[in-house]
């Protein structure tokens, strides 16, 4: 507001003037441009017209500082003084300096308490010091003169003054009139301090709704995020946004371990048993207010890794994690409401950090028993579902898959000259691997069986294409032999697999053990030997895997090669059939009350 | 799904983005994209253009916090331009103003890096 503007307006203004007559006289001396009106009339008009303009100034700036800026500069002017202050009083007794002209800065926001205070304009130096002893701090600060703002009985403050210019004492009137400037500015003074108040709450406002909008945003984008390293991030990202802090670490609970799972610090990360220390807290805490509880004080470690703030993350009363926050960029201390913020924040992001975590062990598991029927689905389908006839020989065979799906393969192939492949295997590892590397060898066998060659060399071939497959790992044991019904004559080899037993009514149990090392690790040291038997009627012929001599009982006791060699042995009018039947049984008896852990796999041949 | 772009130039050794519609926690990781890419590309001084910037969330602001020290350490600087009030109110109630260089245009933002005068976090137009 410029002085130009105050100097214009009177004549607008009409109604300050209708009041006293003196005024009235004074019109048609002015338009005259004749006799001065009398000076006190005049001065007094004058300052009438000052008060209003004064008024209508201070009033229409909500800027306290402007508002504080005019009173001081309008009654410096009016009383000579170069040293001007607004002291204002709080919510209790205490009186601070908001603003000084003249004085030194260094007084603002420093203050005294006031008891109790003369209503009117006084000067410093007569005052009764007794009664009024605060007057001692407007004093020392070189105030001579204060002016004391009240509006309804209650002190608003003070405008102080200091050492006049003029040596004439101030006249009542002129007393009376500042007194009038104090009250006018008492009004304004309040009128903008509530503004600023309400500007104040109004900002707090503002900033509880940004709170709310940013709970509720990511309240929607967590529970729409099931990657837990994503959720970290989105955590982090609102944390440093929302506070404006630059450290931090976020910490999960694993079992009986706090890992951190993201991290900014500049010092050494707090690892498992700090973090654990603060599993305990309650609710979000400062690091200076930390109550040790137990030996373990966490307090010099958590100030050298610059971190001030521990907000648990709470998910059924239960500590699932923490968020540890460095100081705010802005140095500001952490407020009451910016804990509860974390504390809300700690709390959603738990529920969907576990949330994520469930889900993930749902999907592992889901793909684990997807891998399983995958694996279950290739071993069913290269197992053959129907065995050829072969002539003067009663087949029967079975696979018992368990749950996780081993690598049992049985074959039985017609080949050339009208004999028979008979083969069995068994496939190092479970699931969908094993199943595949059984493939593999079933079509191996397949594409070198018309080669015609030897058994021996066969098998030799079979575990050359066999070896880059399986990258040393993995290994097959296995068993294949070709019989022949027009001698009876079965030739084999054993590569390193269970001994098939050939039972023969006469007691005589034989091993088919000619034949060298497991396939699928590397090239033998010599060629795989090559066995052969005739079978005579009434022979059983029983090839297995592991899964049926290894099969445990409650107390880990093994099946046995004994147990089922006397099985076979006492039951040898049996056909094939009932014979697989018979020892599958006898393994279920066996291994009563336990899971089966391996697959398993019989193939019963009985010359008849 | 709230809308964000960014488009990217180069202005005289200054890198500008324009961050376009809806910056939270949704959009956030693009920022945290192009941010990225800066930084392995050593280009440590930013302008991000706010003109057609709608919204900011804390998990948008987290993004700036998350990068700056690296940039400063690297004798760079994010600073902002172009912000519409409502964006700048956001950014006012979280206490911004203090922590980054916020400037009326985009031009006035490159200028300050091309000024040799050093940059004083906290020096921010009010």
């Amino acid at each position: 507001m410029s002085t130009s503007n105050k100097k214009s307006s009177p004549h607008r203004k009409s109604s300050p003037r209708k009041k006293s007559s003196p005024r009235k006289k004074s019109r048609p001396a002015r338009s005259a441009a004749s006799a001065p009106p009398p000076a006190k009339s005049y001065a007094s008009y004058f300052e009438h017209t000052a008060l209003f303009e004064f008024s209508k100034v201070i009033n229409s700036s909500l800027d306290p500082q402007f508002v504080y800026s005019h009173i001081l500069l309008t009654i410096m002017g009016k009383i000579l003084s170069s040293k001007g202050m607004v002291a204002l009083a709080g919510s209790g007794k205490e009186v601070k300096v908001e603003a000084a002209k003249g004085f030194s800065q260094s007084l603002i926001g420093k203050g005294v308490v006031v008891e109790a205070t003369p209503s009117n304009l006084f000067d410093i130096s007569v005052v009764d010091a007794d009664r009024y002893p605060w007057v001692e701090f407007f004093q020392q600060a070189g105030v001579a003169i204060l002016l004391p703002m009240v509006m309804a009985d209650r002190l608003i403050g003070f405008l102080g003054f200091g050492e006049r210019f003029s040596p004439q004492p101030l006249e009542d009137q002129q007393r009376t009139y500042l007194q009038s400037l104090a009250n006018i500015s008492a009004t304004a003074i309040e009128k903008s301090r509530t503004l600023e108040e309400t500007k104040q709450v109004n900002r707090k406002l503002d900033r509880k709704i940004q709170e709310m909008n940013t709970l509720f945003e990511l309240g929607k984008e967590f529970g729409s995020l099931l990657d837990p390293e994503k959720l970290v991030r989105l955590l982090v990202f609102s944390l440093l946004g929302q506070v404006g802090v630059n450290r931090y670490l976020i910490a999960l609970r694993g079992g009986s371990d706090m890992r951190v799972v993201a991290s900014k610090l500049d010092g050494p990360v707090p690892q498992g048993e700090l973090l654990m220390s603060l599993a305990n807290l309650k609710g979000p805490t400062r690091v200076s207010e930390y109550i040790i509880k137990d030996s373990i004080d966490p307090r010099n470690r958590l100030n050298a890794a610059g971190l001030h703030v521990i907000v648990p993350m709470q998910l059924q009363g239960e500590n699932r994690g923490l968020i540890l926050l460095g100081e705010k960029l802005s140095k500001e201390p952490f407020t009451d409401l910016d804990l509860e913020f974390f504390s809300s924040l700690a709390n959603l992001a738990i529920i969907s950090l576990e949330n994520a975590r469930l889900f993930k062990e749902a999907i592992e598991k889901q793909k684990l028993e997807d891998e399983l029927l995958i694996a279950r689905e290739i071993q069913k389908g290269l197992l053959p579902s129907v065995l050829p006839d072969i002539p003067g020989i009663d087949i029967a065979a079975t696979n018992i898959s368990s749950r996780q799906v081993g690598g049992d393969y049985y074959d039985v192939i017609p080949i050339e000259g009208e004999r028979f492949i008979i083969a069995i295997g068994d496939v190092s590892g479970k699931g969908p691997p094993a199943a595949l590397l059984m493939a593999n060898l079933q079509a191996t066998i397949r594409a070198l069986v018309p080669l015609n060659i030897g058994l021996s060399e066969l098998t030799g071939k079979v575990n050359s294409l066999l070896c880059p497959n399986t990258g040393g790992s993995k290994f097959v044991t296995f068993f294949w032999g070709i019989y022949d019904p027009k001698d009876r004559s079965l030739s084999f080899v054993n590569a390193g697999h269970n001994y098939p037993l050939l039972v023969r009514p006469r007691g005589k149990v034989d091993r088919l053990d000619v034949g060298g090392m497991i396939l699928g690790i590397m090239e033998p040291p010599a060629p795989y030997e090559q066995g052969i038997v005739t079978l005579t009627t009434g022979d059983m012929l029983v090839l297995f895997t592991d899964g049926v001599t290894e099969a445990m009982d409650k107390n880990a006791v093994e099946y046995g090669e004994g147990r089922l060699e006397s099985l076979v042995s006492a039951h040898l009018a049996s056909n094939a059939e009932e014979m697989v039947d018979l020892i599958h049984e006898d393994i279920l008896l066996h291994s009563k009350g336990t899971s089966q852990s391996d697959d398993i796999t019989m193939m019963i041949l009985k010359a008849v | 799904m709230s809308e964000f772009n960014i488009s990217q130039r180069e202005t005289k050794d200054v890198n500008v983005l324009e961050i376009k519609g809806y910056l939270d926690a949704h959009t956030a990781p693009k920022l945290e994209d192009a941010f990225q890419g800066l930084l392995k590309s050593s280009k440590y001084k930013i302008v991000v253009n706010c003109k057609d910037l709608s919204y900011i969330s804390s998990a948008g602001l987290g993004v700036f916090m998350a990068f700056v020290e690296d940039v400063r350490k690297n004798k760079g600087d994010i600073k902002l331009s172009n912000m519409s009030p409502k964006v700048f109110n956001i950014f006012d109630l979280l206490g911004f103003p203090l922590l980054y260089d916020i400037l009326a245009d985009e031009s006035e933002a490159i200028n300050r890096f091309l000024d040799s005068k050093p940059i004083i976090p906290g020096n921010a137009k009010k």
